[in-house]
């Protein structure tokens, strides 16, 4: 018995939607990024998978320009957090409810 | 063989997934994010997407949650106390929403059976380095350069949001009192003899011998 698309595409459904949750439920800013990181990579396996199963190249040069983009919302995502507790000693999202630095 | 790597892996990753979002330290949730990557590795060498399974485990696992597990780090923040939860009356409306979208999903996976048969895989090279390769080289060259473009812009906007103000860095503010600055900081002409070192006894002396102005006049809070 060999693993199906379908397989793949419920993993990739629940990863999401823990990082989903994830998102809902954290208060810790660095916490709600890494459940985008989660979120974004649950997608890459169904990148992966299709691309696999239909044996079509696109869906891992998309998941190479994913991971790309990961890398840079990394760097300036971090920077932003980092700015933001900077200015307000803190990394609970309820106390950075203003755009106002 | 291949349905019990399928589920050890996916076991795996759900697992560290649940526990990534049930941790309350967030060095806890790195390592096990850690863990959902390496996991995710593994299932893309199961398909058949050796380069792609190399690069998750080196910019995800290695880059990225190094990242991530420096800035944890650097901040150190102590565990904030349990907040009480707000808007508790809202709690059973959220359990009925999340039954219907699970009867929904149940319905979905039970009755809507008449998806087209999948192709079978067999071996080929997609996914191998130099297949990847020259897809990014030749029909995919334009997005390749986008993304080169993206990483300049991540590069240029970790630095302004990084430091404070100004040519010098927040780490190297100007302080009031002696101080000694770098001779190639300063004014060539109007200091021949760069032997001597120059001594700054304010801040504003400071800021004129070395040609900078504040930008950020804003008073801290």
């Amino acid at each position: 018995m060999t693993p199906q698309l379908s397989w793949y595409l419920a993993l990739s459904a629940v990863l999401f939607t823990i990082g989903v949750v994830g998102v809902m439920i954290k208060r810790n800013v660095i916490s709600m990024f890494m459940c985008i990181e989660l979120m974004l990579n649950a997608v890459n396996l169904t990148f992966v998978a299709f691309s696999s199963f239909f044996r079509d190249l696109s869906g891992q040069l998309f998941v190479f320009i994913v991971m790309t983009v990961a890398a840079a919302e990394a760097a300036v995502g971090l920077g932003i957090i980092i700015a933001i507790f900077r200015n307000r000693e803190s990394l609970d999202v309820d106390d950075a409810s203003t755009l106002k630095l | 063989m291949q349905a019990l790597l399928f589920i050890l892996f996916a076991g795996l990753a759900i697992g560290c997934a649940i526990s990534m979002v049930a941790q309350r330290n967030p060095l806890y949730s790195a390592i096990s994010l850690i863990g959902v990557f390496i996991a995710l590795a593994c299932l893309y060498v199961t398909l058949a997407a050796p380069f792609i399974a190399a690069v998750q485990v080196i910019v995800y696992a290695g880059a990225i949650m190094v990242l991530v597990v420096f800035v944890i780090m650097l901040l150190n923040v102590e565990e904030p106390e349990r907040q009480p939860m707000r808007l508790r009356s809202l709690v059973p409306i959220a359990v009925m929403l999340a039954a219907v979208l699970f009867a929904e999903a149940v319905f979905i996976i039970y009755f809507v059976q008449a998806s087209p048969a999948t192709p079978t895989r067999n071996v080929s090279d997609v996914g191998l380095t130099r297949s990847i390769g020259e897809g990014l080289f030749t029909t995919y060259l334009l997005p390749f350069e986008i993304t080169s473009i993206l990483l300049l812009m991540a590069i240029v906007g970790a630095m302004t949001l990084a430091r404070t103000s100004g040519l010098l860095s927040s780490r190297a503010a100007v302080v009031p009192g002696d101080q000694v600055f770098a001779k190639e900081m300063l004014d060539r002409q109007k200091y021949v003899d760069l032997l001597t070192p120059v001594t700054a006894h304010s801040t504003e002396e400071a800021k004129r011998l070395l040609g900078v102005e504040d930008q950020d006049q804003s008073p801290k809070p």
